[in-house]
């Protein structure tokens, strides 16, 4: 079921925080506490540093790719309260622009979907949620969200792009009315939901069933189906998975995914929304997938000990 | 940053980390009086809510008590399921230790006090429960009294062992944190005491020799038994020591930044690396107890704080008490105090009754309360990163079911000095196992062309009956005979018949053999047909010569007579004699005799049997009239659109049976449209089955659609098995590849094409994208599946799939700025064509023959927006535009011994050959429109049997415009602007899928078992379904020579050689999923040619013959055509390494290399060849290896992956 095909030595100095690749799944972008940014070819099973970004003067936390549509795009976000958004121009990687408006440590970037041009969302220990719009001329449009998260934001996610009421794509030539929305999670153990109201952001909806600090939030992509969903993840071991059926988006409602005996860092949805990868404080990976009969049950247990490299773990091999 | 504050002089206990939520415990302290000199003391919880964005916490729970305090604990003993409970326990001024239920506080009951003793004499300063052993309770109070208690049995509490001598007040007590019998104490003389529970004594003292310490705060190491701090509260010596209890005769680091005593400390058991302390120098510091450095500094009060503690459960808080009246709980994360205070204010402001504040009843103004200058202050968060934020472990999906892990080693307690392998992995993540299987046996079997034993097989492993006989009618698509064979599975056995009417008629039945044999069947029916027929002309001639007629019939009767009365007889006589023979039969009719009727009215002529035959059927009304009545006119619209659709099979049987060609496939599908419009699932499927006897995939997909599951992968894969083979039966019949622009075939292919991306398997996932198609979603999909596959790596110019928006940091446009809507971004997404497209296009010896072009003729300045990538710009939907006049070029003739071998295939010999036209070609791929698709493929062969291998390019083209359809199959590659454009058409029915009916030619009227025709097996080029049909092998070799130089390699050209030459180049420009085998012919040509130039050293002969036994093998076992292809390339790139094999113009090193590798290739041992090839590869110059080293690392990585 799962198989480890590359092994990638990134010759970080210290704790790696995020691993990311790109949107064809051919780069691979880390980042750590070591501040440095790296980014590798890993294509045919191979590493090939591509670019080694300095520029953080903290811990790296999290690195996103925008969509390629808009070029070779890497946001970072870090401890010293920046983010930077690096282009490749020309085969080399450059500062393309430093946000320096939050007070705290920068713990999670975020690129909207691409429907919405170049936008990228910043949760930040200082409680506050930047939405960042890229205008041309090297402008970027910030809206600020103070206070999202008393004593801080851990993770935002976009929602995908969907017109309100409507399965389908519009015809061409009909402006698509898409609203603007994101979820985030924070130290006040909350799930929130923002939607943009007339160029302003609002808080739309407040999910509450974490005991501890929300970890790590993400909005699953949109399969053709009108539910959305909404993975959360938490100090406290749980995993919630949210729903909401109805168009308007008012109704949530919390199903436990499982209760882990250790933090959960992160949570992460396949491409095509159908498997969710749990990682938690225990360095384990748990993949799980819902069920016919809306069960979520754990289709894989992805651990491979501290740093041991082994290709397929017992459990999977009996699975095989 | 300061979140939460209240005014109460007191001392505070947070909730335990497993409290949910936050509550924050005060006890009124002793010893400090505020200025109302209020004496009355209380314990209060507080409940600290982080959503309430005031600094406001909200009152759980108050009790008020007799003594105030200098001590207080919340202990998770009695704690419930929940998180919530504990026990609060409290240290009074006056000796008395109670125990408080927390719970009953808040909920305000009665019985909030459980436990009280007044053992100690005097105020308890010391209190600490044991982290292991919640129920166990250490206090201290004067006297060396230290106390340990069971909360079990809280009335007997034991001593840690002897008091120690002087008696001096205990002002701190500290359960170590990994050994739990060990506790320490400590007094304000500068004596620190550890104990062993176990043993019921001392084991060890601590004395600062200076004899300055005044302890005031102990705390043994969250991680390291062995380590303790201890703060001086004493203003000369304002210090933190830690000791280690190793080393116990100095302090093993010292902390000074302080300028006063020490009054509080607190170490944060999230993070080893903070610790906090307070001091009389008004300052709260947090220190890195590793290094000794200060790494925050706590912007406070001008205030002492007394009592400093981290909160258990949220590791970024932490309270302090000060000795002005305020607890304040902070957040060491940093940010603004901006909001908070803006919130108090709002919260002053709201608390006045604003409306009516004096009760007057006169609604004043809103109350201007001064605003405090909302300072802007930025707090920095501390300089090290806390543990706590720092994620340790991830695991992010990326493209291709890849899932992208790391993990950081725990740090080891001991710094090791080998650095620790920063590992990122990425596995492959599948979950769809059988999906997969099923997936590569369609593969295989699309692929090898063993249709029917795929079919076959199917049909062994279905599951239901249904699902058999879908199969089977599949099947029996790929078979001779289809009609023939439809009828059997329907249930109509023409040898049972016969068996049965022989019966019926009392004969004995005579059969020559068991079973259907074709041939006989065949013979049997050729004989039918003549009898038939010779009956026919012995009735022609008695139809013209009534005389004749009754010169025939039987004169048993030497005499007759002839009645001329007035009955009907008569009437019927004397019409007949005048020859009035309509008159004649309307008498019969009237008089019911029918079989004279007839039998006059075929001597009346056709009209008049047609009108009699009316009359006839119109009167019989019983049930088999209106199948006679269908056979009789031909009629089999009616039989379809009326039948009880419980006789399904009969009129589908009827259909195969008679229905004309042309028409089969229209009468099928309607039948099918009734059966579906039932929507019952039994009817829908065998509306499938009629679908799949006319073809019509379209419809197929649909009605499948409607009552089986195609959301789950495998009902997917259900789908998709059964298209795709009777698109390959259809293909097979047409003799062309079958584009079917249905788009609810699209969606569900592009579902599948998703799903299997998410298993990984990109190129097949690429083969099932719909070709033709600008959807936004599929375009986005096949060029994600394109860039995604590692593969694309080698040199080729990869689809501009969308348009990017330009952000450069340079120049930005207007294109990219600003949210753009979506139709707008899509409309990026088409691609930009490069600026010299256009203008090419209007060049006609350029384009003319390699430009794609819509079937519609949309013209050479079609703009290029509609966006087809490469992949499709192979397919015939390329059709070039202008040959619309045969244009026998120069330089045709002589390439003509080249025709017939890469005729069937096409593939990329019609590939544009490099150049600056080759990006426009690509991107402005054209769109083709459904109806148009139709036309495109053969047309209908009137004269099946064909093969194409033998069509003569040399004599069809240059012999001007002749009908396709005049030699079918045979002029449309070779001259494609004809098919559509001029010429009489082909027969074609009205509509796409009409051409799909004429693939049963035998099916004429009467003649069901007329052996069909029988399409040639598939050359070896048609078996990808994908292959495009040769449509432009021919004319594109004009150009070649015109333009194009052959790569230098190519030496030593055979005839026609050039125009192969720029192949190989071409090759490499060939996305993913286009065919390929021509070339494969092609190359393996190659070598051959190149033996005759110079031999390769014997020493080498091995590398050669090692590394094309490889590839050899590596054909044979590759299965999706993305490996078939670079395996191709492989063939070609291999033939640079003998080229500098034979011109040895290698090095040494690089030859030992490469015999190593080779080796290595024979032993099998890839991963060992790789490793080899690495060193080559590194420790050689490049340009000397680059030709051909490339592509020996991706042939082992195939073999790797094959495993041959």
């Amino acid at each position: 079921m799962v198989s480890v095909i590359n092994t990638v030595d990134t010759s970080h100095e210290d704790m790696i925080h995020d691993a990311q690749m790109d949107y064809y799944g051919t780069r691979l972008a880390t980042c750590s506490s070591d501040r440095t940014v790296k980014m590798f070819d890993v294509r045919n099973g191979g590493q090939i540093l591509v670019a080694d970004l300095r520029g953080h003067e903290g811990p790296v936390w999290q690195v996103a790719w925008a969509h390629p549509m808009f070029g070779n795009i890497l946001a970072s976000c870090s401890y010293d309260r920046k983010v930077i958004i690096w282009k490749e121009e020309n085969g080399s990687w450059d500062k393309m622009h430093e946000y320096c408006g939050h007070e705290s440590s920068v713990n999670s970037v975020c690129w909207g979907p691409y429907d919405f041009g170049l936008i990228l969302a910043c949760g930040s220990s200082d409680g506050a949620i930047s939405i960042l719009t890229f205008t041309g001329d090297q402008q970027w449009d910030v809206k600020k969200i103070s206070n999202a998260h008393t004593i801080g934001c851990n993770a935002v996610s976009w929602a995908p792009a969907v017109v309100p009421g409507s399965l389908i794509d519009q015809p061409s030539g009909q402006k698509p009315n898409y609203v603007k929305r994101f979820v985030s999670g924070g130290c006040d153990n909350l799930v929130k939901l923002w939607k943009e109201e007339d160029g302003q952001w609002k808080e739309d909806q407040k999910l509450e069933a974490h005991s501890d600090w929300v970890r790590d939030v993400g909005w699953a992509p949109s399969i053709g189906l009108p539910t959305s969903t909404i993975a959360s993840c938490s100090q406290d071991g749980r995993v919630f998975i949210w729903t909401c059926d109805d168009p308007a988006g008012n109704t949530w409602t919390a199903k436990l995914l499982h209760k882990f005996n250790d933090v959960v860092w992160h949570v992460s949805w396949s491409i095509t929304g159908n498997i969710l990868a749990v990682s938690g404080g225990d360095n384990k990976v748990t993949l799980w997938k819902e069920s016919m009969d809306g069960q979520w049950a754990c289709i894989s247990d992805v651990s491979k000990g501290q740093g041991a490299v082994s290709t397929i773990t017992d459990t999977q091999q009996t699975e095989q | 940053m300061r979140l939460k504050e209240i005014q109460r002089t007191a001392h505070q206990a947070w909730s335990h980390a497993e409290h949910h939520p936050i509550h924050l415990a005060l006890g009124t302290s002793a010893q400090q009086l505020d200025a109302s000199f209020n004496t009355t003391s209380a314990l209060e919880i507080f409940e600290v809510d982080f959503s309430d964005p005031s600094l406001e916490m909200q009152l759980k729970g108050s009790l008020p008590t007799s003594n105030r305090f200098h001590s207080i604990v919340w202990v998770n003993y009695g704690m419930g399921e929940d998180g919530t409970g504990g026990r609060l326990v409290a240290g009074s001024e006056n000796g008395t230790l109670t125990v408080y239920n927390p719970e009953v506080i808040m909920s305000s009951g009665a019985e909030a006090v459980i436990g009280q003793s007044d053992k100690h004499t005097g105020p308890i300063r010391a209190l600490d429960f044991n982290p292991f052993q919640s129920n166990l309770l250490a206090s201290g109070a004067n006297d060396s009294e230290i106390y340990i208690w069971d909360l079990n049995n809280f009335s007997s509490p034991m001593t840690p062992g002897a008091k120690t001598q002087p008696a001096e007040d205990i002002s701190v007590v500290s359960w170590n944190r990994q050994v739990q019998h060990i506790l320490a104490s400590a007094n304000p003389s500068g004596k620190a005491v550890v104990w062993d529970l176990r043993k019921n004594e001392p084991i060890i003292k601590i004395s600062d020799h200076s004899n300055r310490m005044h302890y005031s705060g102990m705390l043994w190491h969250p991680e390291v038994a062995t380590q303790l701090v201890l703060s001086s509260e004493d203003d000369r010596m304002p210090v933190i020591q830690m000791w280690d209890l190793r080393f116990a005769t100095s302090p093993l680091k010292v902390f000074e930044n302080h300028t006063r005593g020490i009054l509080s400390m607190s170490w944060s058991q999230a993070d080893p690396e903070l610790l906090l302390s307070s001091a009389k120098d008004n300052r709260i510091l947090c220190w890195n107890p590793n290094t000794g450095e200060v790494i925050y500094e706590l912007p406070t009060t001008n205030q002492w704080c007394f009592d400093i503690q981290w909160c258990p459960r949220n590791p970024a808080l932490l309270s302090a008490a000060s000795f002005d009246g305020r607890i304040t709980v902070y957040s060491v994360m940093g940010g603004s105090l901006k909001a908070q205070q803006q919130s108090t204010a709002d919260t002053i402001s709201s608390s006045f009754d604003a409306m009516d504040p004096f009760g007057t009843g006169q609604v004043l103004p809103p109350l201007q309360v001064p605003q405090p200058v909302v300072q802007d202050t930025i707090v920095s968060p501390l300089k090290k990163p806390p543990k706590w934020v720092r994620r340790p472990v991830g695991a992010s999906f990326a493209f291709g079911g890849k899932l992208v892990t790391f993990e950081n080693p725990k740090p080891a307690p001991v710094q090791s000095p080998q650095p620790v392998p920063r590992l990122v992995f990425v596995s492959q993540v599948t979950t769809e196992t059988e999906l997969l299987q099923r997936s590569r046996e369609l593969q295989a079997a699309l692929q090898s062309g063993s249709f029917n034993s795929y079919c076959q097989a199917k049909i062994q492993s279905a599951k239901s009956d249904a699902e058999q006989d879908i199969w089977k009618f599949l099947l029996v698509n790929f078979e001779d005979e289809a009609r023939v064979k439809f009828l059997r599975l329907l249930g109509f056995s023409k040898d049972e018949l016969e068996r049965k009417i022989s019966k019926c008629l009392g004969k004995s039945f005579q059969h020559n053999g068991h079973g259907v044999d074709a041939k006989d069947l065949a013979q049997k029916m050729q004989q039918l047909s003549t009898e038939r027929a010779d009956e026919g002309d012995a009735a022609t001639p008695s139809s013209v010569s009534p005389a004749d007629f009754f010169s025939q019939t039987p004169k048993e009767n030497s005499n007759f007579q002839i009645p001329v009365s007035c009955d009907t007889d008569g009437l019927i006589s004397q019409a007949l004699l005048v020859g009035n023979f309509e008159g004649a039969v309307d008498l019969c009719l009237n008089d019911g005799r029918y079989a004279e009727a007839i039998l006059l009215s075929i001597s009346g002529g056709e009209e008049l049997l047609k009108k009699t035959q009316q009359t006839y059927l119109s009167n019989q009304k019983n049930s088999i009239s209106m199948l006679i009545s269908s056979v009789v006119t031909q009629n089999w619209s009616d039989i379809v659109q009326s039948c009880e659709l419980d006789n399904w099979k009969e009129a589908l049987a009827a259909l195969l049976t008679y229905a004309h060609p042309e028409d089969f496939a229209r009468l099928c599908d309607t039948l099918g449209g009734r059966l579906e419009h039932e929507r019952t699932e039994k009817r829908c499927l065998q509306a499938c089955l009629c679908y799949i006897c006319s073809g019509n995939i379209e419809k197929l997909v649909e009605c499948w659609a409607l009552h089986r599951d195609c959301a789950s992968p495998l009902g997917l894969e259900d789908l998709v098995e059964k298209v795709m083979m009777l698109r390959k039966s259809i293909e097979r019949l047409r003799n062309s590849e079958v584009v079917v622009q249905s788009p609810i075939l699209a969606e569900k292919l592009t579902c599948y094409a998703g799903i299997l991306a998410a298993e990984g398997s990109l190129a097949t996932a690429m083969t099932y994208l719909p070709e033709h198609s600008d959807q936004a979603g599929i375009t986005m999909l096949r060029d994600r599946l394109f860039h995604a596959q590692e593969e694309a790596a080698g040199g080729q110019q990869p689809p501009n799939s969308f348009n990017r928006a330009n952000v450069s940091t340079a120049k930005p446009t207007p294109a990219a700025q600003a949210p753009a809507p979506k139709a707008q971004m899509m409309s990026q997404y088409q691609p930009q064509a490069p600026p010299q497209a256009p203008q090419q296009q209007q060049q006609p010896p350029m384009p003319s023959f390699y430009t794609p072009q819509t079937a519609t003729n949309s013209g050479p300045d079609l703009p290029p927006f509609s966006h087809v990538p490469p992949p499709s710009s192979t397919r015939p939907a390329s059709r070039p535009p202008y040959p619309q006049q045969p244009a026998p070029a120069p330089g045709f003739l002589p390439h003509q011994p080249f025709q017939p071998q890469r005729m069937p295939g096409g593939g990329p010999s019609g590939f544009p050959p490099p150049g600056p036209s080759m990006p426009a070609a690509n991107l402005s791929g054209p769109q083709l429109s459904p109806p148009s698709s139709a036309p495109r493929g053969l047309p209908p062969m009137p004269s099946p049997g064909v093969p194409p291998t033998s069509f003569m390019p040399s004599t069809s083209l240059p012999s001007g415009p002749i009908s396709p359809s005049s030699q079918p199959g045979a002029p449309v590659p070779m001259y494609p602007g004809g098919l559509h454009n001029q010429g009489p058409a082909p027969p074609m029915a009205p509509g796409p899928y009409a051409p799909v009916g004429s693939g049963y030619p035998q099916g004429g009227p009467g003649a069901p078992a007329v052996k069909p025709f029988s399409a040639p097996p598939p050359t070896g080029p048609h078996e990808g379904w994908n292959d495009p049909p040769a449509v432009r092998g021919g004319p594109r070799k004009k150009k070649v020579p015109e333009n194009y130089t052959p790569p230098a390699p190519i030496t030593a050209p055979v005839m026609g050689f050039p125009v192969e030459a720029p192949q190989p180049r071409d090759h490499a420009q060939v996305p993913p999923g286009a065919p390929q085998e021509p070339s494969v012919q092609l190359l393996q040509q190659l070598p051959a040619e190149r033996v005759e130039q110079k031999e390769i050293p014997a020493e080498h002969m091995v590398l050669r013959s090692t590394f094309d036994s490889l590839v050899q093998r590596c054909q044979l076992a590759a299965g999706d055509p993305q490996t078939k292809r670079k395996l191709d390339d492989a063939g070609k790139r291999l033939g640079y390494l003998y080229d500098k094999l034979r011109e040895q113009s290698l090095s040494h090193s690089i030859l030992n290399g490469l015999h190593e590798i080779s080796r290595c290739v024979a032993s099998q041992n890839y991963q060992r060849g790789l490793e080899v090839h690495t060193q080559v590869v590194s420790s050689s110059n490049f340009s000397e290896i680059s030709a051909f080293m490339p592509i020996l690392k991706v042939l082992m990585t195939i073999a790797n992956k094959l495993g041959v």
